[in-house]
């Protein structure tokens, strides 16, 4: 199992990886299952997601901060919000800490990523979660569970890039001029959201919570079960 | 607090009531409580019925109020918060709230609101003051005023104070007034203040009712008048006279009286600098020397503002000074061309004759001559006269009117029985197209020359409107014609093209619309009253409007005035020309407030005024 390959059916993987798993926090984990994914959108309870990364490439860069954010369609709960910041192996590289603004002085003294991770999985366990691009949120997390448990970290995702690019995909032959922007805040313009500043952690898991409700109350069916849309 | 949710901190920081809560740590605990909402448009936030336990902040979008008939109560847009009134009736919700486009809202649990309503006083207020009062505490902060701020009242006094005894008669007490040329006299017992007698009360208490001479003083004066202390700060006189609505305040120093300001005293201190400018006028010997003064205007005018004078007093001295240089060119061509061969009265038009002139105001006035005019004899000489008058005022700053109301337009020259009978056709087979052009007209306001000329012809014009139905609605229907810009904060229902394309016209959307509506009922009433204000003051005493909303229009007039007067400021010292135009994106959160607070209460009288004068469309 690897990050490239998502499962077809979470149910049976995630039985699976429940069995198969060492660690007593990932079993914990795997053990709570999914039960979201088989209920209509409406009834799932969600958990927005947000990463600050050094660098992009999840075999070599390290994830800095994390934000995460309960919600569901109807309202997004401040007060369930958590923010980690994570101590990376590697120096910082100007270039990434002008993206994220945060600085070698604020994250010498926070924990390793690896002692943040029973945490992480308690905060999930049960939800889905919501990310604006899985490609990238997805290996990082995986990456940081093969480190810290040596065992792998799957689950389903909602991922509002995807499905913004589903909303606004058009056969090639009416294609023209440059593709829209699938960036984070340039979704939300198209929902008439407020704009923020972007990459700080949990205003961007707050801001990708927001997207996918503004997207569910306008093209998604909350009637259809979360595993017609996640992946 | 931690950094994560500040932008969420900030964001509420902007908008009143929390920007004066942005430094009390308990805001960002309460920042941790908010949930987030997002609705499509025509989603409910409150639905009918529905309790509410959340206070609504607007993050983006737009949401509507309705009350259970299912009337629009209100637009709210980005900043604005609602539910606060379902909370403090424990939640039952007796209004609507409905999403307008797609919003997203910060609801904050009613705990919260319920927490800072008790601890705070900027909350609490916010919440409690209606929109009106709401309007009214801005424009006394606004015209918080700088040098008045600083001077105590004692030094405004001018003179000992004239008293009589309690115990006069009436025309005693009016002979010490005539004598003195004073308009209101202090009533005394035992040299403590007991009383106080104007030229108002005389008229209204007095002649009107018919009381006989020889009754005593006070019988009739005002007891134990509002006063005060010599110490006060002039800013405090102000302020009280405008809540109370008087003109002359009784100064006491140890409960004995030691003087009386008045709304004059004070117009004279703001305005003193147009003093000299008025008396610089009069001394000028051609109409070069005026050219030369007139363009010292913009720094008259913005010294005026800088001094934070009120709209009032500047609408006052800007009037009194384009009046000087009407006066001083009349003068200038009476010596050119010889005195005039008949009476005749030079007549102010539109904001010059309300006293309400501005910066940058094109010139609007008229002729009326005496019935002896015979134009093969007289007609060369007013023409010539009134072209050098405008010609010239153009050159002084006042451009010639577009509209070609001007004396030098031979159909506004007429002999005074002409006058009479052009009004008589105005007002007796009113057409409200036609009306429209001529409106000016009914702000008139004789400046030079034989004033009887204009005062015949101002209660001509008041005998007959007032009586006049159709004339009325018909006026009031071209009342209603310009709108204020309700939609402005989100909307942006702008006026123009081009390079104003982002603004819209403080005048014709707020400040016309108020002199408008105003000059209508003052016509009703039979008042002889031009300057909005006053008219307005009239307007109240009569009750022609509900209680309250005369009020809440000299409040309005004097937010919108004051923005328009403002913008102004900045234009002329940013180099531009100063026009109406203002970009409402260069307001302050407060200005933007207060203005739509002021533009609905316009709103709601021209909805009055349709009521009150109804007609056939």
């Amino acid at each position: 199992m690897n990050p490239k390959n998502v499962p077809e059916n979470w149910q049976e993987a995630y039985a699976q990886l429940a069995q198969e798993c060492q660690s007593p926090a990932l079993r914990r984990f795997y053990e709570a299952g999914v039960p979201g994914l088989s209920k209509p959108l409406a009834e799932t309870p969600l958990v927005s997601l947000d990463i600050e990364t050094t660098g992009l490439d999840s075999s070599k860069d390290d994830v800095i901060s994390i934000g995460l954010v309960d919600f569901n369609l109807e309202l997004i709960r401040l007060n369930s919000a958590r923010y980690w910041l994570a101590k990376p192996h590697g120096p910082l590289t100007p270039e990434s800490v002008t993206i994220h603004e945060i600085t070698h002085s604020e994250i010498q003294d926070a924990p390793r990523l690896s002692s943040l991770m029973d945490d992480l999985l308690e905060a999930i366990a049960g939800k889905i979660v919501v990310v604006h691009c899985a490609a990238i949120e997805r290996p990082f997390l995986y990456q940081a569970a093969m480190k810290h448990y040596g065992e792998p970290l799957m689950f389903p995702m909602l991922d509002t890039m995807g499905i913004e690019a589903s909303i606004i995909h058009k056969p090639w032959w009416q294609r023209f001029g440059r593709q829209p922007s699938l960036r984070l805040d340039a979704c939300r313009q198209r929902y008439n959201l407020p704009r923020y500043r972007a990459h700080q952690a949990l205003m961007d898991a707050v801001s990708c919570a927001e997207l996918f409700q503004a997207q569910a109350a306008h093209h998604l069916n909350k009637k259809h079960l979360a595993s017609d849309y996640s992946c | 607090m931690d950094v994560e949710l500040s932008e969420i901190l900030d964001t509420l920081c902007e908008y009143a009531p929390f920007a004066d809560l942005k430094d009390e740590p308990i805001l960002q605990e309460m920042v941790k409580d908010i949930e987030i909402q997002y609705l499509r448009v025509g989603e409910w936030a409150i639905a009918p019925e529905a309790r509410n336990d959340n206070l609504f902040f607007i993050r983006s979008g737009a949401v509507e109020t309705k009350n259970k008939s299912g009337k629009l109560l209100r637009r709210m847009h980005e900043g604005d918060v609602f539910g606060s009134s379902s909370l403090l009736r424990g939640g039952r919700s007796s209004h609507t709230m409905r999403a307008l486009e797609d919003s997203l809202l910060y609801r904050i649990p009613a705990r919260w609101f319920i927490q800072f309503y008790s601890e705070f006083d900027s909350f609490s207020d916010f919440f409690e003051l209606s929109k009106e009062v709401r309007l009214k505490t801005a424009v006394d902060s606004q015209s918080s005023d700088l040098s008045l701020m600083t001077c105590p009242v004692h030094s405004l006094l001018r003179r000992p104070p004239i008293t009589a005894s309690h115990d006069v008669d009436i025309k005693t007490a009016a002979n010490i007034m005539s004598n003195e040329r004073v308009s209101s006299l202090l009533i005394t017992q035992n040299d403590a203040l007991v009383g106080i007698l104007t030229d108002r009360d005389l008229r209204n208490r007095v002649v009107a009712k018919g009381l006989p001479l020889d009754v005593r003083v006070d019988m009739i004066m005002t007891q134990d008048p509002v006063t005060v202390d010599a110490g006060d700060f002039a800013s405090e006189a102000v302020l009280k006279m405008m809540a109370t609505n008087i003109h002359h305040l009784p100064v006491v120093k140890n409960d004995r009286p030691i003087g009386v300001i008045s709304t004059g005293d004070l117009v004279q201190r703001e305005s003193h600098g147009s003093v000299y400018v008025i008396s610089d006028i009069y001394k000028q010997e051609d109409v070069e020397g005026l050219v030369q003064i007139s363009k010292k205007m913009e720094h008259v005018f913005t010294q005026l503002v800088n001094a934070d004078a009120n709209t009032q007093m500047i609408g006052n001295a800007m009037s009194h000074i384009g009046v000087a240089f009407v006066k001083r060119l009349l003068q200038l061509a009476e010596r050119e061309f010889g005195p005039a061969p008949i009476p005749y009265c030079f007549l102010a038009l539109g904001s010059q004759a309300r006293e309400e002139q501005i910066i940058s105001t094109d010139q609007d006035n008229a002729l009326i001559l005496h019935d002896s005019y015979d134009k093969n004899i007289h007609g060369d000489y007013f023409r010539e006269l009134s072209d050098y008058v405008c010609k010239n005022l153009d050159r002084c700053g006042y451009p010639l009117c577009t509209g070609d109301i001007m004396a030098m337009n031979p159909r506004w020259r007429l002999s005074l029985s002409d006058w009479k009978k052009t009004f008589a056709e105005w007002i007796e087979k009113p057409k409200a197209e036609a009306l429209l052009h001529v409106s000016i007209f009914f702000d008139l306001r004789g400046i030079y020359g034989d004033k009887t000329l204009a005062r015949q012809l101002n209660s001509h014009i008041r005998e007959l409107a007032k009586t006049n139905k159709g004339f009325l609605s018909a006026l009031a229907r071209n009342a209603n014609q310009r709108t204020p810009p309700l939609g402005f904060f989100r909307q942006f229902v702008l006026d123009g093209e081009g390079k104003q394309s982002r603004t819209f016209n403080l005048k014709s959307r707020g400040i016309a619309p108020i002199a408008d509506l105003v000059r209508v009922h003052a016509l009703a009433l039979g008042s002889s009253k031009l300057n909005t204000f006053e008219r307005l003051e009239d307007i109240e005493e009569a009750g022609v409007m509900p209680d309250g909303r005369a009020r809440d229009l000299i409040l309005a007039l004097e937010m919108i005035g004051m923005v328009r007067i403002k913008n102004q400021k900045n234009q002329i010292e940013n180099g531009d020309s100063p026009n109406n135009n203002v970009n409402p994106e260069t307001l302050s959160e407060f200005e933007r407030r207060h203005l739509r607070d002021a533009f609905n209460i316009v709103s709601r009288q021209q909805e009055f005024l349709k009521y009150r004068y109804p007609g056939k469309g």
